[in-house]
This record gives C-alpha cells, sequence and structure tokens, in this order.
C-alpha cells in the first residue's frame, strides 16, 4: 500500500512540476524578430537576440574581462561581486555573487538584455534567471585558445562589435605565435611546480591536466610536475613528497594574492632543499592571469614564458 | 448515603476549559505577518502600496512584477511549505522516539539526499526540465532509501526499537556524509554547486519547485496531524500503547515514513536547514502543551512562519548580499531557544 | 473466565515462561508471587498482548485472544503499569483520558460520555481534585492512584496489575491495595496482580499462583500456598507462618 501511495505521489510531482512553467506569472515575454544570428551556448541552449544587447549584466570576473576588452564595456550595466578588472568595472552595481547567492532581484531591476553567465554558475542559476523573462547565455571554459577566441567571438557578436572582436582575436593570436615562436627552438624544459594552496604546506594543491593553467605551462615551454608525476585530477593534492623527488626548477605561486611570498615558502619544513628553493626561482603570480577565461590568458602565457626562458625574451 | 452516590454520579468538572482555539489563531496571525514581511522586503525597496497594486494585478511597473511574482512570491511559497515541513517532522519525530533532541534528520533523510544530490550533480545532464529536475528528485529518492534502509536494518520481528532507529540512523548519516564530502573534494569543479545546495538553495527553486514540493508537504503534514493521538500514546512507551489499544508498530512505521517523506521533500528543494525542526516544536510545547494533536499543527504553522522570518532576516541582514538560510537559523534560533528554556526551566514541561 | 493452557514466552534463545497452565474466575482476584525475575511480569505481559507468545489455549469467557487486534484487546484488559516512565508533561485528566482510547477513533476525539467516564474513575481512585496537575509533579502513590484511574476508564471486565506497590511508602501500598479490592468487589472485576510482598498478597487476593523460574510451583488459596516449607524453597529464607492477630488472613515473618 506503501508502494502504490508513494508511485501516486511521485506521479503528482512530475504532473505538478510539469504544470509549473504553464502556470507561472511571468511578465510578458519581449517579441522579437528572426535573428542574424543565435547561438548555442554552453548548456546547449539555443539563444537568440533581436539585436545586439545594450544592457549586458556580467556574473563572473572573466565576462566582464571579455566584455569590456570586446568594447561593449559601456553597454554593461551589472556585473558580480568579484569583477575587479578593467578597473573601470568596479564602478559598475555589483549584482552579488558571493557565497554562490546572486541577488535576483537587483539583477530584475535592472532590466538587462544579455545575462552573461559562465562555468561558475549552476544550470539552476541559469533557470532562475531565464524564469524571470531574461535572456541568458553561458559562456563555457575554454579547453583550447581556439575555444578561448571562439568564446570572443561570441560575445563580440553578441554586443554588436564584431570588428573590434575580430581585431582583439588577432592581436592574441599574433601574441601566441610569437611565443611560441620563441620557445620552439629550446629544448630544455624546466620542471614546473604551479602552487594555488599551501594551507598544509606538506599537502600543497596544484593544477594538472584538464585545467588551462596546465596547457599554459606546457605552452610556455614548462613541464608540469603534476603532469610529470601522472596525476590526472584537474586541481591535485600532492603531497610535499612528491614535490621534493621532482626537485621543480621554478615554483610559481599562484597563491601570493592570499599573501604567500618566496620568504614564506623558503620557511616551510622539507622545502629548503627543492632546487627552485635554493636557486631562487620561487615566483609570486597574479593567478587571475591564468585562471579566469578571457583574453588576459594570453597576458599569462606571456608572463609565465618570460619566467621559464627569461633569455628568449630580453 | 444518598449524597455521596450522587457525588459519585455526577462529579464537578475538574476545571474549565481552555479557548481551544486561541494558540491557533494567534500562530496564523503569525504566521499572516512572517509572509507579509516575506513579500515586502528584498534588496529592491518596494513601497507597500505598490506591493498591493502589483498583486491584484493593477501595477504600470513590469519590474516590479516581476520582482514580486517571479522572485518573493514563489520564494515565501517555498520558504512557507519548507519551514512547515521541517518543523512538523521535528515535532513527529521528537514524539515517535520520545526523545527532546530529535530533528527530522535523525535517521539519515538529510545525509541521504546529499549524498544523492551530489551524485545527481556529478552527472552532465541536459538542461532541461527533467535535467534540472533529476537534482531534487535524486535528492529525494535516496533520502527516502536511506530511511528505508534504516528502517529495515532496525526491525526486530514485529517491532521497531527506537534505540535501533537512532543507531542505525546515526551509522548511515555519518556514511552518507562522509561519502557526500569525498566526493565534493574529488570534484572540484561542481563544488560550489554542491555546497550552494547542501546549505539551501531557497533563492533558486522558482514555482516549478514550489510545484513539485506541494503535494509532498500537504499529504505528509495531513498524515502527521491526524497522528497526534497515537503520539500521545506513544509517550507512555510501546508497551503501554498497546495495551491502551493502539498497533504499535503500525503506527510507528506509519508516522515514520510519513514525516520522512515530507522531509525528504523539503531537503531535496531547499537543502539542509537545521533548528528549525528542532526548535520549533519545542518553543509550542513550552507554551501550549505536549498534547500531539495540537503540538503537530502548532508547529506546522510556526515552523512555516518562523522560518519565513530567518529568510527576511538571511535576505536582509548584509543586504545586498544574502546569508545561507542555514546559518540564520543556526544563529538566531539557539540564542532565542535558550531565553524560551531559560523562562521555563522549572516547569518539566518535557 | 481467563483461559491460559500450555503458555510460552522467550525472549531470543531463553525460555522465561514454560508451560503456563492457569484458570481464573470471573470476578476472582489471582495475585502472581514469586522472587525477581521468575516470569510475573511476563505472564501479564504476554495475556495483555505485548510479549510474544505461543500457546494451546489463551481465552477470555471463551473466545480466543490470539486473533484479536490491540484495540479489541484493550476492551477486554487494562494494565496499570509500574509508575516508573510516564512523561512528566501530561496532566493527570489528559493521562486518564487516554484510556479511553479503545473507543475512541484514531482521531482521538473525545465525547461527554468519555469525560463522564473518566471523571468517574478519577472520583473512584479519589485523585479528581489534582485533575489539573502534571503527572511529574505527583507523588509515586499519587501517580499509581492515576493510572489506576486510567485503567478504570478503559472500561474493561479484566485488570491486570504489574507491580503496582513497588515503589510506593507502606500507606500507599495498603491504600491502593485496598482501592482495587473494593472496585473488584463492587464493579465484579477480574484481577490478576503481580505482587513482591507476600503478606499483602494474603491479603487482599483470593488464589495465589506461585511462579518460579517460568513455572508454577503452586496454586491455590494462601492458605493451600503460603506454608513455610513452600516458602522457604523458593525464596531460600526461613520464615514462620501464622494468623494474623486481629485480620482473617496469614502472616509471613522472615526468621533471623
Amino acid at each position: 500500500m506503501f508502494r502504490k501511495l508513494t508511485f501516486v505521489l511521485l506521479i503528482l510531482m512530475l504532473v505538478g512540476s510539469a504544470c509549473g512553467p504553464v502556470m507561472t506569472p511571468t511578465s510578458a515575454l519581449p517579441t522579437f524578430t528572426p535573428l542574424p544570428v543565435s547561438f548555442s551556448d554552453g548548456l546547449g541552449r539555443i539563444v537568440a537576440l533581436s539585436h545586439p544587447a545594450q544592457r549586458v549584466v556580467s556574473l563572473a570576473p572573466s565576462n566582464t574581462e571579455i566584455l569590456f576588452a570586446v568594447g561593449a564595456g559601456a553597454q554593461t550595466i551589472g556585473r558580480d561581486e568579484f569583477s575587479d578588472y578593467p578597473a573601470e568595472a568596479k564602478s559598475l552595481p555589483s549584482v552579488g555573487g558571493s557565497m554562490g547567492k546572486y541577488n535576483l532581484e537587483q539583477i530584475a531591476a535592472l532590466k538587462p538584455d544579455l545575462v552573461l553567465a559562465a562555468e561558475i554558475n549552476t544550470p539552476e542559476q541559469v533557470k532562475a534567471l531565464t524564469d524571470l523573462g531574461l535572456t541568458v547565455f553561458y559562456l563555457s571554459n575554454p579547453k583550447t585558445f581556439e575555444d578561448l577566441y571562439t568564446n570572443l567571438e561570441t560575445v563580440a557578436t553578441l554586443t554588436g562589435h564584431e570588428s573590434a572582436g575580430s581585431q582583439l582575436i588577432a592581436s592574441l593570436r599574433a601574441r601566441v605565435a610569437a611565443v611560441d615562436a620563441k620557445i620552439a627552438p629550446i629544448s630544455s624544459r624546466p620542471t614546473v611546480f604551479y602552487e594555488i594552496d599551501a594551507s598544509d604546506p606538506a599537502k600543497p594543491y596544484s593544477i594538472g591536466p584538464g585545467s588551462f593553467v596546465n596547457l599554459l605551462i606546457a605552452r610556455a615551454g614548462g613541464a608540469n610536475l603534476v603532469e610529470l608525476a601522472g596525476i590526472k585530477d584537474a586541481y591535485p593534492q600532492v603531497s610535499l613528497e612528491q614535490v621534493v623527488s621532482a626537485n621543480p626548477t621554478i615554483i610559481v605561486l599562484g597563491d601570493s594574492m592570499w599573501g604567500t611570498t618566496a620568504e614564506s615558502v623558503a620557511q616551510r619544513p622539507g622545502w629548503d632543499k627543492i632546487a627552485a628553493v635554493q636557486n631562487k626561482q620561487v615566483f609570486a603570480f597574479d593567478d587571475n592571469l591564468v585562471s579566469r577565461p578571457g583574453p588576459r590568458l594570453v597576458d599569462g602565457l606571456e608572463a609565465l614564458a618570460k619566467l621559464f626562458h627569461p633569455g628568449a625574451f630580453k | 448515603m444518598v449524597e455521596a452516590r450522587l457525588a459519585y454520579r455526577n462529579p464537578p468538572r475538574p476545571y474549565p476549559p481552555m479557548k481551544k482555539s486561541l494558540p491557533f489563531l494567534l500562530s496564523i496571525l503569525f504566521l499572516l505577518i512572517s509572509v507579509l514581511l516575506s513579500i515586502a522586503i528584498g534588496s529592491v525597496f518596494i513601497p507597500l502600496p505598490d506591493v498591493w497594486k502589483t498583486l491584484i494585478g493593477q501595477s504600470a511597473n513590469p519590474t516590479f512584477a516581476t520582482i514580486l511574482w517571479d522572485i518573493r512570491l514563489p520564494r515565501t511559497a517555498l520558504v512557507l511549505l519548507t519551514g512547515a515541513a521541517l518543523a512538523g517532522s521535528g515535532a513527529s519525530y521528537q514524539g515517535l522516539f520520545r526523545n527532546p533532541l530529535a530533528d527530522p534528520y535523525l535517521i539519515g533523510v538529510a545525509s541521504g539526499a546529499g549524498l544523492g544530490a551530489v551524485i545527481a550533480m556529478s552527472i552532465q545532464w541536459p538542461y532541461s526540465f527533467f535535467g534540472l529536475m533529476a537534482i531534487p528528485m535524486a535528492a529525494f529518492l535516496t533520502g527516502m532509501a536511506t530511511v528505508l534502509l534504516v528502517y529495515w536494518i532496525a526491525r526486530v520481528g514485529q517491532s521497531v526499537p527506537t534505540t535501533n532507529l537512532i543507531l542505525a540512523g546515526t551509522v548511515f548519516s555519518s556514511f552518507a556524509s562522509a561519502l557526500t564530502s569525498f566526493l565534493m573534494l574529488r570534484s572540484s569543479g561542481d563544488l560550489h554547486r554542491a555546497l550552494g545546495w547542501l546549505l539551501g538553495g531557497v533563492s533558486l527553486g522558482g514555482w516549478d519547485s514550489v510545484l513539485a514540493l506541494l503535494p509532498y508537504v500537504i499529504v505528509g503534514l495531513a498524515l502527521l496531524t491526524v497522528s497526534g493521538h497515537a503520539l500521545n500514546l506513544l509517550q507512555f512507551g510501546d508497551d503501554q500503547a498497546q495495551q491502551m489499544g493502539l498497533n504499535v508498530s503500525r503506527a510507528k512505521t506509519f508516522i515514520l515514513i510519513a514525516a520522512s517523506l515530507t522531509t525528504a521533500a523539503a531537503v531535496a528543494f531547499a537543502g539542509i536547514i537545521g533548528f528549525v525542526g528542532l526548535i520549533v516544536p519545542h518553543v509550542v510545547r513550552l507554551w501550549w502543551g505536549g498534547d500531539y494533536r495540537r503540538l503537530i499543527p502548532l508547529s506546522i504553522i510556526g515552523g512555516a512562519a518562523a522560518l519565513l522570518l530567518a529568510d527576511v532576516l538571511a535576505r536582509v541582514v548584509i543586504a545586498p548580499q544574502e546569508l545561507p538560510i542555514g546559518i540564520v537559523t543556526a544563529l538566531a534560533g539557539s540564542p532565542f531557544f535558550l531565553w524560551v528554556l531559560r523562562r521555563a526551566k522549572n516547569q518539566g514541561y518535557w | 473466565m481467563i483461559e491460559i493452557k500450555n503458555l510460552n514466552v522467550s525472549y531470543g534463545s531463553r525460555l522465561i515462561l514454560k508451560n503456563i497452565s492457569l484458570h481464573v474466575k470471573k470476578g476472582e482476584t489471582l495475585a502472581l508471587l514469586g522472587p525477581n525475575g521468575s516470569g510475573k511480569s511476563t505472564l501479564i505481559r504476554a495475556l495483555s498482548g505485548v510479549a510474544p507468545a505461543s500457546f494451546d489455549t489463551l481465552s477470555l469467557s471463551g473466545r480466543s485472544l490470539s486473533g484479536l487486534n490491540a484495540a479489541a484487546r484493550a476492551r477486554l484488559m487494562a494494565v496499570v503499569p509500574q509508575t516508573v516512565s510516564l512523561p512528566p508533561a501530561f496532566t493527570v485528566w489528559e493521562t486518564v483520558l487516554l484510556g479511553r482510547t479503545p473507543y475512541l477513533n484514531f482521531l482521538g476525539q473525545i465525547s461527554a460520555k468519555d469525560e463522564a467516564i473518566a471523571r468517574c474513575a478519577l472520583t473512584k481512585v479519589d485523585a479528581l481534585s489534582f485533575a489539573k496537575r502534571r503527572v511529574g509533579q505527583l507523588s509515586g502513590g499519587e501517580q499509581q492512584r492515576v493510572l489506576l484511574a486510567r485503567a478504570l476508564a478503559q472500561s474493561t471486565p479484566v485488570l491486570l496489575l504489574d507491580e503496582p506497590t513497588t515503589h510506593l511508602d507502606l500507606q500507599h501500598q495498603v491504600g491502593l491495595l485496598e482501592l482495587v479490592h473494593k472496585l473488584a468487589r463492587d464493579e465484579n472485576l477480574t484481577v490478576l496482580i503481580a505482587l513482591h510482598d507476600l503478606n499483602l498478597a494474603a491479603r487482599y487476593a483470593d488464589r495465589l499462583a506461585l511462579i518460579v523460574d517460568g513455572e508454577i510451583k503452586a496454586l491455590g488459596t494462601p492458605k493451600e500456598v503460603l506454608n513455610p516449607e513452600m516458602i522457604a524453597a523458593v525464596y531460600h529464607w526461613p520464615v514462620q507462618v501464622m494468623q494474623h492477630p486481629f485480620l482473617d488472613t496469614l502472616l509471613i515473618l522472615p526468621e533471623g
């Protein structure tokens, strides 16, 4: 009897939920004419705009950087709490985002015609926004530079800056090619340890295959310690033993924004024997250059390449 | 002699009957005030006359309409249902286990649901209606599965000793929590999504979540409300309850399943919100006594109101940021309850 | 009226009651005596349907008890337990009303008739004056009277009492048993009462059953059962049995 009851309730639930969207009292959907361009976004949704977006809200720092880079800064009317680059972005109103919670009322009150989401936003957040009648575009994290260029092109088109976008992509390509050219003749690759957290210095966190940083390290002419150790996770926790035995030539402190310095690394028990520490090849680094999936990834590439092969970049 | 026999036949009534409806009227009033606050308060200031105009469809401001109809009202409904579900189940569990520390998560519903949600989040569902409903559905199913597993293990022949239930429930809770933590650590990409769900996702559900949750809460709480008499009997122990005519194992199973269904559904859509299920029944008990026929419905109303107030606080305290509602219930609930407890220390109310 | 043939109760692999056969006449008061752990309480629990038992016969007025559900059984027999685990928050009034459960619907709705019966029961045990007080605030003797009232409110022909005098002091012990004796006589109740005090059993019971290690060692009137040899054999202590100086009962005195 209990089984039957559960089945009935399950059906009721499914039926009830199916009725939900039909009964939702929303404001009238904006009418739009068939468009010159519609995109399939990172969640597989087809997003269509009748005209280039004039009021954009960005839900991630990377999206804010992309918007400003393609020249759409003036059309950006709101940003998430953590967007801080470029400096003009800071003066835009914040719509939340700390502790994963966005202020839906603020977003609605801004009346955007496009909300740019990123992979740090959940499908539930996207749905909550579409339930309000807003147009949301979900930009997946790029896995390669080509993906990055595609994202830039998409955002440029969505905001009506196709030519600025193409120019940006062209210049980025050129810079990447320049780095490739300088790195290509060099045969030796320094072993690099990229640290993202060492609250427990015996078990620091690093980056591995699947993360863009890993790609950048390789592209910049380095050999990622994590990849050499055969670890497959994108954000693994490694043991000090692994670091010591791999004996990296260079240590990049991606956690320098949280106060880690070369001096503090040298003081960690067990770290002093590592080649990078002994040769003073421990460098503070702005992690935002490699962790935000926007145009500054190329800045990150160049910065890493200069660290790994300073001789080639004199 | 005749007088004695007459007195024997018509003894005086022991005391004048209390106005039975007073606690209900007060609680409903409290609930209405909470609902009003929840609708009227938010990070965008909407003057009360505009709130009224928008609700009756006479507002010219579409933004107000969106905010009220698509953000505040579904959120109010979801919080109301969740608070009612948690407090009603909490009161039932306290009666079932005869334990003042019992809360709706005692025998593993929440940990099981959390595990199911985290597992479902690790699968790349398509962005579709069913894809998004997959998380709450998985949470609900694993929550119920955990309870049934605990029940099956705790059974001894015909009866279900409460001690066994608590022990098995604690074991499964710990196991599921550990597994959930492990999975969350492994899938660093979805960590924020899992955390967001676990801490309470009342802001995101929308009307879909409300409509999906509604039948469970209504049916579950209705079943618990009519179980008040059985719970009263169970306070005297299984033996005495049976000797007074209650089919104890059937009643306990019934209450357990109803309370767990309600809790699992609430957790599936609102995440794990603590303290409401534990504290609200105690407050009701302190003021209105331990008769479960009244305690359960009063806890239901009180729980809805209390969680609504907590949600308003969550939205207001660090506006425009928002605190996770579970933090508000813990921070605000504990001192409040200590204050209530101090006032009733010597009444032997439990 | 109560017919028991070959009743066995085991907890797990341990056999607590072995082949208990007993017949209780209507209106009779039968006391169950025996050392601790002999099975007195278990017999009461088995009769009231709370302990799983196997038997050849277990019937009341010829009707077998085995097919009955809890409510039907509760209309036939009411149990007065020891006062050990009472929820302190319930009032006396609420507690006694719960005795009406076998006659209520599942919501537990009380009618005026139920209230009248509850009031009557409280009057009989002289507890009406503190009907509004919470059970947790009462003394042991008062609590026991409330439980008796609850059992009376259940309006059953059979009353089972499980060591009701254990935690009471002298005046409450005697007072309670006097009350039970008087009520049983007035209303022709069949009473089965587990006691540990031999003198009280001799005074208030029509017949005694001496239970040792789960078996009935002796069954009969107090005069038949309570002889020094039997008592010494069961309780391992020498006693003297004599006629009570001013009551028509026996007096059992342990020797030094």
